[in-house]
């Protein structure tokens, strides 16, 4: 029975907010959620008190009357107030969560991008910038293929260090994290629910992403754009790590990408297909 | 001749409705498959919505099944399934690849196989010349063929069952890459440009009824009606019909380009270097796609609703013996929300990657139309204030159109918010919405107007007492099946997705999905009551009278079971449409064909006593 009831507490369903705007976003839904319930009971009131007290009966008669143009104009004026209001407070926060130039500073940029099925990601490395690959300049597009999602140019000395992870990714806590998302193929919608964070990503264009998470913990993506038949299975995990952890992490993956570029740096030959190592 | 009485008229005027129509020797195939009686057509596309809306409802009920007890055989049926559709011949599991092609086609069908021959297609050609009081449409053979194109249209889309890969599979929007199946070899037909080919088909039809409403309304209305005289429904559909006017050509050249795309390989909606097996110029945009789209399909939901609104008006007058409140506010929203919808197509597409200023004017337009929409709202209460109302079947849809429509419009304002759609985007919180607005708002217009004119279009009446019982568990079962998606999508449930439990954040709502589905399968079950009564009643029936709801409107002048034709009698209009109730009359109606004087003092209309008095009353009984 409380399951049932629970159904029309609609905000407890929500899944735990873990970013910073998330919280903004959150009231924002439950404003117009209350604002919604208020609609509803009054219309509901009122339309239920018609029927009932209006209902055809012996000796009752309708009421030849056609509307009357100050009834209109007020509620006209009523709701126009009412929405215009909701429209500019929520442009506030969509400029602040959306608008290209709002995007905060990065302190940790990652390119993230979508494929039938998965998700593929691409950390900068040590020296901290991605070298030529398809978002640092289009033409390196001509490079992307199933191995190579991210057109990586090998002949680029800055793009050896860049590492790719699939999957999964992590992220350090109380850090912006942009994300410059595409996609390999078809559309996909980059979603993290428990961020608040959707974004569809588009092959040929890389869209900004970015969130500032303030818990650490495990938590899931998913594609919310349909994308195939596997698009159900799209999922992937992140990790919100403490800075410390995080950098942890980060040192360990810088070396295990050194040691593995080592040979290749001998025997340039095998650098086509010297992929950076996933995991 | 004012006070000649139904039987004579019946006598006198008999030849006068058929005889340059020559309808009694035309061959069967000329009266009951190529007519170009409008009132055939209607009836043609009532049969062929009737048949969609259960394929399309079965559809539902598989991806039902597969929501609530993901990789479990279908019951009954299962093990029928053809091999293609299923994990393993005889297994009865659905593939992840069929259940795409099952919401894919669930919302095609339902959506421009059912929704929009309904409101458009049946009620245009049904409505429009009986309730402006003319023999037909301006252009009959076009009429006919509008119908016509859809059976071939269907039978394309549902041909995809034989070709390798199935049915489309990329959504009713069919969004790029996607829809251009860019593993696909070109000049290989798959279900996708069978899709597309279909729908151009559809729009075709479309195209060639609005063009016929248009004319019919501006040149064929009966001696005396004013266009401010024509009934909301007729307003609606006619507005209705210039929306699909400047709206289908844009749905046409883009399934043109995509079926390019998806077929010879061109880019349109290709960028350079996509990571597949095929060859593409590349150099196009996919998001150019959804902008061509949504510019005919968010007008497209107001086509789907506008028909209904007007309907929906007309039979709460008629039930509530009263004026619609506000008649020409009512026009002018429709007509607002016409114009305005044209200019928020971007509301579809905020999380898309268009630039996000963009995000900012769509959201205020977007806001903007919400006004009209609660205009309409507030005048259909007015409209039952002060009434005298009497819960029939058709009224009883009404009511729940109107009541559906308020929790749709008010769903809608959340997505309608830019920032607070970022979650709700591509969740169940849309499925909740479409369904509040298509299945509260459109199907239970639709059945509003099937027990509102059964009797004029089939000369019978339906059971009033299976109306109920039809409208009362499709009421109660959409709620529940329909509601509980707005809980899904605020706990971030995806739409579109096979199996929801390989998410841990979707877990704890197993038990939601299956209650849904449970729901859902009444829904479905449901419907079989409304094609019993009206197959029943066919038969059955009582003879319907002319007048059966003592209503205003034009049709009801005409006899019981129109003829090829429609009148027995010349039409002259002396009034507006909803002149119920008025002061100084015995009658609580007063048609619009009938002569006699009156006066308006303070928005109430007062019948002004002349000789003739209440015994012109025509159709009275
Ligand atoms: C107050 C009026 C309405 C508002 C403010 C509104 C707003 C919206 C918004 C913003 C979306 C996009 C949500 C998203 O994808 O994230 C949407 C989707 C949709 N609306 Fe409405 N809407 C309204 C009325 C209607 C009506 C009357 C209909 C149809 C009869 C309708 C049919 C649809 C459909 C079919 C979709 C989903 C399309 C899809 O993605 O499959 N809406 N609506
Ligand atoms: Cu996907
Ligand atoms: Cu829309």
């Amino acid at each position: 029975m409380g399951d049932i009831l629970s159904v029309f507490d609609m905000l407890s369903w929500f899944p735990e907010n873990i970013s910073t705007f998330g919280q903004e976003l959150d009231d924002l839904f439950a404003i117009i959620y209350y604002i919604s319930v208020a609609i509803f009971f009054l219309t509901f009131g009122i339309l239920g008190w018609f029927l009932v007290k209006y209902r055809s009966r012996p000796g009752h008669k309708g009421y030849n009357y056609h509307g009357n143009n100050i009834v209109e104009v007020t509620w006209t004026i009523l709701p126009t107030i009412l929405f215009a209001g909701i429209g500019l407070y929520s442009d506030d926060i969509w400029e602040k969560t959306k608008y290209s130039k709002r995007v905060p500073k990065p302190d940790v940029e990652i390119l993230v991008l979508g494929k039938t099925y998965g998700w593929t990601f691409l950390y900068p490395g040590a020296d901290g910038k991605f070298g030529r690959n398809a978002y640092t300049d289009r033409t390196a597009r001509a490079l992307m293929t199933a191995t190579n999602p991210f057109g990586k140019d090998p002949e680029d000395p800055a793009s050896a260090d860049d590492f790719m992870m699939e999957n999964q990714f992590r992220v350090p806590v109380n850090a912006n994290v942009v994300m410059r998302g595409s996609s390999q193929d078809v559309l996909h919608s980059f979603f993290l629910p428990h961020m608040r964070v959707k974004q569809d990503v588009v092959p040929g264009t890389w869209m900004n992403i970015w969130y500032n998470a303030f818990k650490t913990g495990t938590y899931e993506l998913a594609c919310a754009e349909l994308c195939g038949g596997g698009h159900y299975s799209m999922r992937a995990e992140y990790q919100v790590l403490s800075k410390a952890d995080y950098d942890k992490w980060l040192d360990g993956k810088v070396a295990e990408v050194a040691a593995a570029s080592a040979p290749v740096a001998e025997a340039p030959a095998a650098d086509t297909t010297a992929a950076a190592p996933s995991n | 001749m004012s006070s000649t009485t139904l039987a004579e008229h019946a006598h006198v005027d008999h030849g006068h409705a058929h005889d340059d129509h020559g309808h009694h020797h035309q061959p069967w195939y000329r009266q009951y498959l190529f007519s170009t009686d409008h009132k055939v057509i209607a009836k043609q596309f009532l049969l062929s919505s009737l048949i969609f809306l259960f394929v399309g409802g079965a559809f539902a009920l598989f991806i039902r099944w597969q929501l609530a007890y993901p990789g479990k055989p279908v019951p009954v049926i299962g093990s029928m399934m053809p091999d293609t559709w299923v994990d393993a011949p005889g297994s009865g599991i659905i593939t992840p690849e069929f259940y795409a092609q099952l919401l894919t086609m669930h919302g095609t069908v339902m959506i421009f196989f059912v929704i929009i021959p309904f409101a458009v297609g049946m009620f245009g050609n049904f409505c429009i010349p009986l309730m402006i009081g003319t023999d037909d449409m301006a252009l009959p053979r076009l009429n006919m063929w509008s119908f016509w194109l859809i059976p071939p249209a269907g039978l394309i889309m549902m041909s995809a069952f034989w070709v390798e890969g199935g049915y489309a599979a990329a959504g009713w929007t069919s969004y790029p890459p996607l829809s251009a199946s860019i593993g696909n070899p070109a000049l290989k037909l798959n279900g996708q440009a069978l899709w597309l080919i279909s729908l151009f088909l559809v729009g075709f039809s479309s195209i060639m009824g609005a063009v016929n409403y248009v004319t019919t309304v501006l040149n064929k209305r009966a001696k005396g009606m004013k266009m401010f005289d024509m009934p909301l429904t007729v307003w609606a559909l006619f507005i209705t019909a210039i929306i699909i006017t400047l709206g289908t050509p844009v749905l046409a050249a883009a399934l043109a380009m995509l079926f390019m795309d998806n077929f010879l390989h061109t880019s349109f909606f290709l960028p350079d270097h996509l990571v597949t097996s095929q060859k593409y110029f590349g150099g196009g945009q996919p998001v150019l796609w959804q902008h061509l789209f949504w510019f005919y399909s968010h007008p497209a939901v107001y086509i789907m609703i506008l028909p209904l609104m007007g309907i929906v008006s007309d039979v709460m007058a008629t039930f509530s013996r009263k004026p619609i409140y506000g008649y020409k506010a009512m026009v002018f929203a429709i007509a607002g929300i016409a114009f305005l919808g044209f200019i928020v197509w971007g509301h579809h597409m905020f999380q898309s990657g268009m630039n996000p200023l963009l995000g900012t004017t769509f959201m205020l337009s977007t806001i903007v139309i919400a006004v009209p929409s609660s205009i309409k709202v507030f005048n259909w209460l007015g409209t039952l204030w002060r009434g005298n109302i009497k819960f029939s079947s058709a009224m009883l849809n009404a009511l729940a159109f109107v009541s559906m429509f308020i929790i749709g419009g008010l769903s809608g304002v959340f997505m309608a918010s830019a920032p607070v759609d970022i979650y709700i985007h591509d969740t169940y919180f849309i499925v909740a919405h479409i369904h509040y607005v298509l299945f509260g708002g459109s199907l239970f217009g639709i059945f509003a107007g099937i027990y509102y004119w059964y009797p004029k279009m089939f000369g019978k009446m339906l059971s009033e007492t299976w109306g109920r019982r039809h409208f009362f568990w499709t009421f109660i079962f959409f709620n529940l099946t329909f509601f509980p998606m707005h809980v899904l999508g605020v706990g971030g449930h995806m739409r579109r997705i096979y199996d929801p439990n390989v998410y841990d954040f979707l877990k704890g709502m197993a038990g939601l999905n299956e209650f849904i589905t449970i729901a859902a399968i009444g829904l479905g079950f449901s419907q079989l009551i409304l094609v019993g009564n009206i197959l029943w009643s066919l038969k059955n029936g009582r003879k319907a009278p002319r007048n059966p709801w003592r209503a205003n409107t034009l049709e009801w002048a005409a006899p019981a079971h129109p003829g090829h034709g429609n009148f027995d009698r010349d039409i002259t209009v002396y009034r507006g449409p909803y002149e119920y109730s008025v002061e100084g009359r015995d009658l609580d109606y007063w048609p619009q064909w009938e002569p006699g004087k009156s006066v308006t003092v303070d928005h109430h209309t007062i019948a002004v006593a002349d000789d003739a008095g209440e015994t012109k009353v025509f159709g009275a009984h």
